[in-house]
């Protein structure tokens, strides 16, 4: 780099244009009592130190990490994250931090480019209006909706409200069983049931790093995509405290280059390792004997299972090498209970991702570190009591005795996850062409980022009323009939409801809350108040006596001796202990109680088991941990398709949300040296030896194949990324709020994990120089 | 001076996310696509799997030397004696860019109206606002904590008077400082996990690094 500015011709300057320059200097001096960007009476920094102090809690990925904001002229000039924060912060007496998503809330309160206007669709046409206009309207179509379709054929596709009153509104009042969310259905389907039914939760993401002796960041980059800052902070701090760290990526990345060992492994391979890891560990008998013996059920099913799956074995199918498998399972066990296993999206965004992490948690229950200290933690969140019972409101079900239409109806039958879950992400459109679902509430999320887009595209032509609540133009909104802009969450009073649970602070319970720092942007306003007005428009406004969130959120702290203005004056407390081992007084949350490897006791779920054995006669699919090759469900490379494509998450962005936002965007083009290109889209990571093969280098624009379409984008040829092996980051590209680069998902074609209704993100490609 | 403000960078710290840069920018009110005044870049070198990347954040360092103050033909760059910190006086910059080749951080930036703006560690908000700004205070004496080290989420940014910044740093790192490593204008840990990406990073070793950011 200096090599370059050093150069004779790096800046072009040249002695004339020194001189030149300095020509012109007499002139500027004469000049400069005028200019008053110069004039340091009016330095910002002293507008910082003088301006009004507020609190946030970041919701650009929704893990409410605090936000401290300086404030002028209802403007925020400055932003920093909040010292000691349960998620800003590695906890008591640590500094708090923000992101870069979370310092670019700041650019998004502000941003021009939002909606903030309610708008209502009159003779084909999107049309701005007066919130009581679109109040008025949104009821006179919900009713029409009603009397035409039924109630029950509405889905609310509502994610990361900071109240659950979505759920009263459409489940309880206005009457539907269809609900979507992105835990289960888009982001991490298969840990997320499986985690649930074998007894670790489903939020079983997060290690109690601090105590920890040995992490395994399975699939799982925390150093740039993380549920708050405590987890790359926590990391930090266990490395510091000697710990080792094991990441097992098909793809080097921040968190691969600070392991002690990184596990390339074959893609979608992570059960292979994992049952390895189990066969060593049983072999050496350096399970925990008594928590298997007293607290497990299954376990001679898991130990034939694992019976011929060596590490010799394994190395094949991963491509890792035997003894680092062996070595792994022993450190690992040795470790254990201090030691931990987080996983996430990695293990869970293919179409085996149920078994994979089956087979994954189950290493959980054989060396005995659940609920430990340094082992998989489970969290417990705080007291909050519920407004609705507090006010004593007797609340209707109306939804009561409605069945879902996948459980209900034949054409849905070939699909075993019906036994587990409601609905599914990429069946939707199917269910639209169908008539058993013909409108959507969508909240903030954007179901276009998720799977078979062009499928869901149509999908929301075809709806008879689409209701967004949103904050971007996109092909979802411009499709809406009813766009309703919400408040940024800085602009807005809150309490976070959603799972204030994990943390900094390992073994005790907590709340965050703020105040409006700014007020809503234009004519936006909370997402409590646009729910309200169309709840009072319905004629439900005695079931919602509160005025505004701040009142609701009051309702939520009965059990505690703070209110809300308390909390939000701090922006957090701290309450009360919860020890480790809670499974010794409460069993485990199972049918058996107990810690399950064997799922054969879930009801649903062996059902879905056991149609997915009779659609594929030639495998034996059974309720237990199992091998599944790549391929088995989901796609595989092959001659015409040689490439695995699979899409990723960067830390400047969570979402389709954030990369509307320049700072972020510029600063990841900076990241991969494409800062000086006009294009301003997503790259496409690419290995030098796939590069080179179709004649591409990094800056050129390429074309994605997959049997379902094609997409754009810039390459980025990199050794980060394995060959064979080619990512790009999501919410990039039509259908998303930042349209330039390619959707992901637009050469998606619904590709499912057939047990958990997981979106399989993993695609088959081919790449070739050059777009259309 | 005795007691200089300087910067401190812990490498092993670091996630690369680039949380500085845009505190930095947002702070001091800069276009997004601005050039950086503290910048992350990432070195990375190696075959997959093979491979290695570090990031590393540089700005200004407020060099005891000022290299910059030296060449700046109408003295516009000023390395002040009450804290130690550059700073640059707007009135008098030409922008020759100079001050660009005679820093060996690559710091100066010209996209202000053409003018030489940097980093000012916070002492002021916005393109040249720190120069004949009072004494810088620590943030404990109510003055403003850098915006790069107070949003490092990795806690890889230090800034103060060099003796508080030494007391943080390693043994190692100090002494390494000492010996007069980066010309003693930065402290900076050593990486743990390379010894030889770590020595040409230490030793600015650029023909290395541009090796590896080629490769």
């Amino acid at each position: 780099m200096t090599d370059t500015q050093q150069g004779d011709d790096g800046l072009g300057l040249t002695r004339r244009t020194v001189l030149q320059a300095s020509g012109a200097t007499a002139a500027m001096a004469s000049l400069s009592g005028c200019l008053s960007w110069l004039d340091t009476d009016d330095s910002p920094v002293a507008s910082v130190a003088a301006a009004d102090t507020a609190y946030g809690n970041c919701w650009m990925c929704h893990h409410a990490c605090g936000q401290e904001l300086a404030v002028k002229d209802e403007t925020v000039i400055d932003i920093t994250g909040v010292d000691g924060h349960p998620r800003a912060s590695a906890g008591p007496e640590t500094e708090g931090t923000l992101c870069p998503k979370g310092l670019a809330e700041m650019e998004k309160a502000h941003d021009p480019d939002r909606i903030t206007e309610p708008h209502i669709r009159r003779d084909g046409e999107l049309e701005q209006v007066s919130w009581d206009e679109a109040f008025e309207y949104t009821a006179q179509r919900l009713e029409a909706f009603d009397d035409e379709h039924g109630a029950e054929t509405l889905l609310n596709a509502a994610s990361w409200a900071t109240t659950d009153l979505h759920g009263i509104i459409w489940g309880n009042l206005y009457g539907t069983p269809e609900r979507i969310g992105r835990g289960r259905h888009v982001c991490f389907g298969g840990p997320h049931l499986t985690g649930g039914l074998m007894g670790v939760g489903t939020d079983m993401r997060f290690v109690d790093y601090q105590n920890s002796d040995y992490i395994i960041a399975w699939g799982r980059n925390i150093f740039e995509s993380f549920a708050g800052q405590w987890e790359p902070k926590g990391v930090l701090e266990a490395l510091d405290n000697g710990a080792t760290l094991v990441v097992v990526d098909p793809q080097h990345t921040p968190t691969a280059q600070k392991a002690d060992t990184w596990l390339p492994i074959e893609p979608r391979t992570d059960g292979a390792l994992a049952l390895a890891m189990g066969h060593v560990i049983i072999e050496e008998e350096l399970y925990d004997e008594e928590f298997v013996e007293e607290w497990t059920h299954g376990f001679d099913q898991y130990r034939a299972e694992v019976a011929d799956k060596t590490p010799e074995w394994a190395a094949e199918e991963t491509g890792l090498d035997a003894e680092v498998i062996r070595e792994i399972a022993i450190d690992f066990a040795e470790a254990a209970p201090a030691a931990g296993i987080a996983l996430w999206t990695g293990v869970g965004q293919y179409a085996e991702s149920q078994k994979a992490s089956q087979a994954v948690f189950a290493l959980n229950g054989l060396v005995g570190n659940i609920d430990r200290p340094g082992g998989l933690r489970l969290w417990r969140g705080p007291p909050f009591s519920d407004p609705f019972e507090v006010r004593d409101i007797d609340l209707p079900n109306n939804a009561e005795g409605k069945v879902p239409a996948l459980r209900q109806y034949e054409e849905y039958e070939e699909y075993p996850f019906r036994h587990t879950t409601g609905i599914g992400h990429n069946q939707v459109p199917e269910m639209v062409e169908n008539g058993h679902i013909n409108g959507l509430y969508c909240h903030y999320d954007n179901p276009l980022t998720d799977g078979n887009t062009e499928a869901w595209m149509e999908a929301l032509d075809e709806m008879d009323l689409v209701i967004t609540v949103d904050a971007y133009w996109n092909e979802l909104t411009r499709r809406a009939d009813i766009v309703l802009p919400e408040a940024i969450q800085l602009e807005k009073d809150t309490l976070i409801d959603y799972a204030p649970a994990w943390s900094a602070y390992h073994d005790r319970t907590w709340m965050t809350a703020s105040k409006a720092a700014v007020p809503p942007q234009g004519n936006s306003k909370p997402g409590f108040e646009i729910l309200k007005g169309i709840a009072d428009e319905m004629g439900w406004g005695d079931y919602i006596p509160w005025e505004d969130e701040a009142e609701f959120n009051e309702d939520m702290l009965a059990n505690v001796e703070y209110s809300f203005d308390d909390i939000a004056e701090q922006n957090y407390v701290i309450l009360d202990e919860f020890g480790y081992e809670q499974w010794e007084e409460n069993g485990f949350p199972t049918a058996t109680g107990k810690f399950q490897f064997d799922l054969d006791e879930e009801g649903g779920y062996a059902q879905s088991i056991a149609e997915l054995d009779a659609q594929y006669e030639e495998i034996d699919i059974h309720t237990g941990p199992q091998w599944l090759p790549p391929g088995t469900f989901g796609e595989a490379p092959d001659d015409e398709y040689p490439l695995h494509f699979y899409d990723t998450r960067a830390v400047f962005f969570a979402f389709g949300a954030d990369q509307v936002l320049d700072h972020p965007r510029q600063q990841y083009a900076k990241k991969h040296g494409l800062a000086g290109e006009d294009y301003e889209g997503n790259y496409l990571v690419m290995n030098p030896s796939d590069a080179d093969e179709r004649g591409i280098e990094t800056g050129d624009m390429v074309t994605v194949e997959t049997p379902a379409g094609e997409g754009e984008l810039m390459a980025y040829v990199s050794e980060r990324t394995r060959p064979g092996f080619v990512t790009a980051e999501f919410g990039f590209g039509s259908g998303n709020s930042h349209e330039e680069g390619m959707n992901t998902m637009i050469v998606h074609d619904g590709q499912t994990d057939p047990i958990s209704s997981q979106v399989d993100r993993h695609m088959a490609a081919e790449v070739r120089s050059g777009g259309d | 001076m005795e007691d200089p403000w300087m910067f401190y960078f812990d490498p092993n710290r670091c996630i690369g996310c680039h949380a500085c840069s845009i505190a930095c920018k947002q702070r001091h009110d800069r276009d997004p696509d601005a050039d950086d005044w503290r910048t992350v870049t990432h070195l990375s070198r190696g075959e997959y799997p093979e491979f290695e990347q570090l990031p590393v954040s540089m700005s200004c360092m407020h060099c005891h030397d000022a290299p910059c103050e030296t060449v700046c033909p109408p003295n516009a760059i000023t390395k002040r004696e009450e804290d130690g910190i550059v700073t640059v006086d707007r009135d008098r910059c030409i922008g020759c860019h100079y001050c660009a080749w005679a820093c060996p951080f690559g710091a100066p930036t010209y996209g202000d109206e053409g003018l030489m703006s940097k980093c000012n560690m916070c002492l002021g908000q916005g393109p040249g606002s720190g120069h004949d700004q009072p004494p810088k205070e620590r943030p404990e004496d109510g003055g403003l904590q850098p915006a790069c080290e107070s949003s490092c989420v990795g806690d890889a940014i230090k800034a103060g008077p060099r003796s508080e910044v030494l007391d943080h740093a390693s043994e190692k790192a100090a002494v390494r400082f000492e010996n007069d490593a980066y010309g003693g204008r930065v402290v900076v840990e050593p990486v743990d996990e390379d010894a030889e990406l770590a020595a040409a990073v230490r030793e600015n070793n650029t023909d290395q690094a541009a090796d590896w950011l080629n490769g």
